[in-house]
Order: structure tokens, then sequence, then C-alpha cells
């Protein structure tokens, strides 16, 4: 396992579902990781405070379905502020006929219903710098 | 108090106690057991079997009544489903209110008794759909409510007086607005207040710990929102419950079904104790505080949940409040089917997972039932899943004849034992928040928050262990599986909101709701009910958004101790 790496967590917009971005925050700290976990931000302040803690990645929620416009727009604003190697990752409601569009808008990694913790901080620690 | 009366003589149990430990010992092990331990879904360990040895103490008529007389937990009104059977509540809401409109009149066409609204993430945190946070959650999860106009929409050509409504507002800040709009709309609809029944759901919990989003109030004006509503209705809407704890919820986030029901309680608590504070007399308010529990997996401890949910407010209304109307003492309550129970594997058998879990409610004696539709865990649920989730309620109603006979398993061993075991385990678990100093407080503290997110940490671990099996996720998996639904996808929703609002604030009167604004600060600065003045600004066409921003300039946002 990887150590101290910085993980940002976020939840995206008005969703209101913190359930599986806090299980995801209390693994990834148990692992090892360094997580700051900032609850609901839109794409603009979530960039904002990647670039502030100098995170390694960042990690999305949603489970309200606002993922096909919010979690483009995250990679948009981190590529425009010149932030090209910061992975971005999701987790959530995503229904599987979305994810090749994410993945096409430069989300690394999509987590659906039923990830587990263990696929998620393998890919973390393996997505880091890549 | 008169003495003490056990079901079973003190000779009969001894020699029960003799032969059974003797069973134990001599004839159960000649078999083994396919695991080490047994336990229900929060913890409470089950044994082989139960026999009369495990209600000793019990007591018929102290501990358990007849239906609709004390403590209620047989049932709360006399003829149960004999009489009439649950209302079948589904949950519906999605895009703009024209459409939900629609969605709404199918379901009370194919046989619905009542509507469930649920609104969207904008809506339901007090937002306007053209505010800069809401644009890619405007229509999701619910239905996009901004001005009274949207509510005239929305229950277009339904009765309001004769169709109850429950409204999913969830926080008090959304709901301090839509309720008022229902309420003006009925009115402009000359329909009287007392004529008006349903439910809001109105619980201070879901803003500030939750479920949470950004800007939330900080928890004592979000838990005076709430206490503002119920004295409200209380007051004016005689027939409408104002509040609906919501359990459903605190489960969803993370909780065992022990502080799902502890947490409801120690919530009702402060509320009345702040109602009284506020003057009014129990029994005038008590009637219509309802709840809302989640029909999860482990079918037994769900049962027994209900039952013991049921004597514990019984007990605490009248020896703690004084109640004295038996509707009062009587705890009612809405079943949703547990959403986190579904799984986006193998969709269509979460058709079989609601099912059991109604099942549990209605043998549990619930009031009011939604079972989620086989998709929810992918998308809001298209016409035919809703419909096939309808009829699943149809089909426990009138095919299964579970409805003959009330309590049907009232009188079992496991059953009692298990309603007494919880009874104890919710009880100490509100000892440990009154000692805190209550829900506010432990709110406040983060306590809850800690509660609620470590139960659900040890939930996943035991998912990911295998301890807990979940078909399709863990064990009977599929791989590479071709998704057999079809997915609901939410209509254009933003643009048919934003012409609607740019319509109305061209054409009201921005002296009146200047006016309006005003009196709502003025209110908040006299620590007024702001119900009251909330239900006159929509009338001037005052927005949602607008309400919101005027509160959060008096009373601040709060940052949760989440994490």
């Amino acid at each position: 396992m990887k150590k101290g790496i910085r993980v940002l967590l976020a939840r995206l917009g008005l969703d209101a579902h913190w359930r599986g971005s806090i299980v995801v925050a209390h693994a990834l700290r148990d692992a090892g990781m360094e997580v700051i976990y900032i609850g609901n931000q839109m794409p603009k302040e979530i960039v904002e405070t990647a670039i502030q803690e100098d995170v390694d990645i960042i990690g999305l929620s949603s489970l309200s379905g606002n993922h096909m416009i919010l979690a483009p727009e995250v990679v948009k604003i981190l590529r425009e502020k010149g932030m090209r190697e910061t992975p971005v990752v999701l987790g959530g409601t995503v229904p599987p006929d979305d994810i090749p569009r994410l993945k096409e808008a430069g989300i690394v990694g999509v987590f659906g219903p039923g990830s587990s913790l263990k696929e998620i901080i393998q890919f973390i620690s393996g997505a880091k710098g890549t | 108090m008169r003495p003490k009366r056990n079901l079973f003589n003190t000779e009969s149990i001894d020699k029960i106690r003799k032969k059974g430990e003797k069973w134990q010992r001599q004839v159960y092990p000649t078999e083994k057991q396919r695991q080490e331990v047994f336990e229900t879904l929060s913890g409470i360990p089950i044994e082989p079997i139960y026999s009369p040895t495990h209600l000793a103490e019990m007591d018929y008529l102290r501990d358990l009544g007849f239906p609709g007389e004390e403590p209620f937990v047989r049932g709360v009104h006399p003829t149960m489903y004999r009489g009439r059977t649950w209302t079948h509540r589904q949950l519906a809401g999605f895009g703009p209110p024209e459409e939900t409109n629609k969605r709404y009149k199918f379901l009370l066409k194919q046989g619905a008794t009542g509507i469930n609204g649920v609104f969207d993430y904008p809506t339901l945190r007090g937002y306007d759909s053209t505010d800069p946070e809401a644009y890619a959650d405007v229509g999701r999860g619910g239905v996009a409510i901004d001005t009274v106009e949207d509510m005239r929409i929305l229950f277009d050509g339904i009765p309001l007086d004769h169709v109850s409504s429950s409204l999913v507002t969830c926080q008090p800040i959304g709901n301090i607005s839509v309720q008022s709009m229902y309420f003006a709309n009925a009115q402009a609809q000359e329909i009287p207040f007392s004529e008006l029944r349903g439910t809001s759901q109105n619980d201070f919990l879901m803003e500030t710990a939750v479920a949470i989003a950004p800007e939330v109030f900080p928890p004592r004006a979000s838990f005076k929102f709430s206490c503002d509503a119920i004295e409200y209705c209380t007051k004016h809407v005689p027939r409408w419950n104002p509040v609906s704890f919501a359990g459903y919820n605190y489960r969803e986030a993370g909780c065992t079904a022990i502080q799902e029901v502890a947490f409801v309680i120690a919530n009702a608590i402060a509320c009345s104790e702040e109602l009284i504070r506020r003057g009014l007399n129990v029994d005038r308010f008590a009637p219509r505080l309802s709840f809302f529990f989640s029909g999860h997996s482990d079918f037994f401890e769900e049962i027994a949940k209900y039952r013991a949910a049921r004597r514990i407010w019984y007990r605490m209304m009248k020896e703690r409040f004084g109640a004295k109307d038996p509707r009062s003492l009587a705890l009612r309550f809405h079943v949703q089917t547990a959403g986190v129970a579904l799984t986006a594997q193998q969709p269509l058998n979460n058709i079989a997972r609601a099912a059991y879990h109604a099942l549990s409610a209605v043998l549990g004696g619930a009031q009011s039932v939604h079972i989620d539709a086989y998709d929810e865990a992918l998308c809001t649920p298209t016409e035919l899943s809703s419909l096939t989730a309808l009829r699943t309620q149809q089909i426990l109603q009138l095919e299964t004849r579970v409805t003959h006979t009330i309590d049907p398993l009232g009188g079992s061993y496991f059953i009692e034992s298990l309603t007494n075991q919880l009874e104890e385990k919710i009880v100490a678990l509100l000892n440990e928040i009154e000692a805190m100093g209550g829900i506010v407080k432990s709110v406040e503290k983060g306590w809850i928050h800690k509660e609620i997110s470590s139960a659900a940490y040890e939930c996943q671990k035991a998912i990911e262990s295998g301890e807990m099996p979940i078909v399709g996720v863990n064990c009977y998996k599929i791989e590479d599986e071709k998704l057999p639904v079809e997915l609901f996808r939410v209509p254009e929703t933003l643009e048919v909101q934003r012409a609607k609002l740019e319509k109305i604030k061209k054409e009201r009167n921005s002296t009146n709701v200047q006016k309006a604004l005003d009196t709502i600060l003025h209110c908040c600065e006299k620590d007024g009910n702001l119900m009251e003045v909330v239900v006159e600004a929509v009338k001037a066409h005052v927005t949602e958004g607008e309400v919101t921003k005027m509160l959060k300039r008096f009373y601040g946002t709060w940052n949760p101790p989440l994490f």
C-alpha cells in the first residue's frame, strides 16, 4: 500500500447523499492516505481547493444524477488551470451507459453501486500520478 | 399499580426451562450449525429456539394489550387491516411539475390511494432552479418547485380536499416554502385549511445530519423552522401531519434499526418539549406527529422494531408528557422499503427484495407503505417499474390474506422476545442522548454524525468480508451482466422553470414582494413563527430561493462535522 497519497473528496452540486463518500473517506484514511473531505462544492471550488491543497487525486461523489454535467466540468476546469496530471475519479449511482462518455471526458475511474472499497483503494493507489 | 401478572405460571416455566436446557445441551449439538454466530442486522444475538421461558416476565395486558388500546403494541386501530388497509403511497417526482402531475394522475388511476410527492435537490435545499448552484440538479430526484404557480401546476386536476398528499420536503428549510405553497394553492382554490389532509417531512436531522448539502442552517435554526411548521399546522391546518420524523433516511445514511428508532423518538421528544414551551398542550399537537421508518432486510427484526417503537412512544407520551388523548399515545408510521438494500446488479431481483421488506412492514402494522421500484439503484423509476411496485402492494393486500387477522405474529416467542430486547436497547440509547443534553446538542457536537457514519462503515466492511451476503453483489454474481431494464432519463427542466420564473418576476407586484421579504426578516428578528409570514409571502409570488436567502441572512450557515 502506498503511503501519503493526498486525496480530495467532494460531493457534486446539491446532492445530499453522504454515506458513500464518507465510507470511502474512512477506508482511504485507514489505508494510510491523507483525505481532505470538503463536502458539497461546485466544480470551480473543487478545483480551487485541489490546487490549494496540492492533492494527488480528486474523488467525486454523486447520487443525484448530476454527474454527467458536473464531473466533466471538474476535469475541464482542472485542465484549464494547468493541472493536467491530477487524475479524477467518480463514485455513485452512475448508470453503466454513462461510463464510456465519462471516460471520454477524462474521468479515469468510475465506481458505480456495488463497488468495493478494496477496488477503490487499489485504483487510487495505482492512479496517483498516472 | 395493579399487581404484575405473568403470562405463564412459575411451575410451567421451570419445567420448560429445564427441558429446554437439556435439549440445547444434548439434542441440538448432535448436528452442526452452518455458521458460528447468528444475529440480527443490528447485532442482537439470535438463539436457536425461543420458548415461553423468554417471556417469563411478560404481562399480557401491560405489555401487549389489544389493538387500538394501550400500549398499542398490537396495532394503533381497533380493526387494523380488517377495517381499512394501509395507504398505497408510491413516491413520485421528477422534472418540471407539468411532468410529475402526469405521473401522479397515472398512479391514482392505477389505484394508488395517496400522493407521495418528492422534490428535486434545489427545492429541498431552498434554492430556485435558476440559482447558480442548482443547474445540474434541477428536476433530479424529484420535481422542481420555485413558486406557488408550480404548486398549482403540480396538483392541477387533483382534488386537494379528497386526496391526501405527503410532501417529502425532507428538510425544514425546503418545507417552509413548499408547504406554504401547498396551503396557499389550496386557499386560492377556496379549499378551507380544515379540509386538507396530508403530511410534510420537515425533519431537522435531515438538514443537519442525515442528508447534507451546501450551506446548512445551524441546528438550532433548522429545529426552529421545524417547530414553527408544527405549531402553525396545529393552529390552522388541524388534519395535517406537520412532521414525519424520517427514520427511513437515518437508516439509509447508515443507522441500525436501534439507532433509527432512538433518533426519531429523541427528535420527537425535543419537538414536544419546544411546543409545550411555546404554550401548546401536548394533546393538541401530539396526535399529528407522525413517523417514517425504513423496511430493511432483517425480516423479523423489522417487525419487532415497529412493535417496540409503538410501546416506547406510548410510554414516553404517557409517563413523560402526561398525554391523555389515545391518538397522542399511538405511534403512526409510513414505511418505505430500504433503498440501500437495492442492488444495481441484476435489478429485477429488487422486486423480490422489496416485497419481503413490505411484508414485514405490514406484519408490523404500518399505516402507509411505499415499495421501491426495481430500478432505483440506477435511476428515477420508469412508469413500468413504478407500476410493478404498486402492483406488489396490491398483491400483498389482496392475495396473501396477511391482512385477515391483526398483528399475526404477536405472541410469537421470538418476535415478542426481540421486541423486548429492541425496546431495551433503544431506551438505553435514548438515555444516552438525554444525558448529552438532547438531540439538538448531539447534532451540534457531531456525536450523531459519528454514530451514523461509523455504522455505515461497519456495514460496508461486513458486505466486503462476505459476512453480510448480498445476492448479485458479493455472491451469485453475473460477470459482464447486460442490464435488463430500460433507464429513465429526466426530461428538460431548467429551461421550463426559467421561463416561468422570468414571467412571474416580470408580472408580480414588486412592492408587495419587497414588503413580504421585509416581513420575513422582521419575523426572524422578533423570533416569530415563520410559517405565518412565509404563507403570505408565497401568495405574493415570492420564490423559494428568495425566502431562503432572507433566512440565511439572519441565521447564517453551519459546517456539519461529518469527517
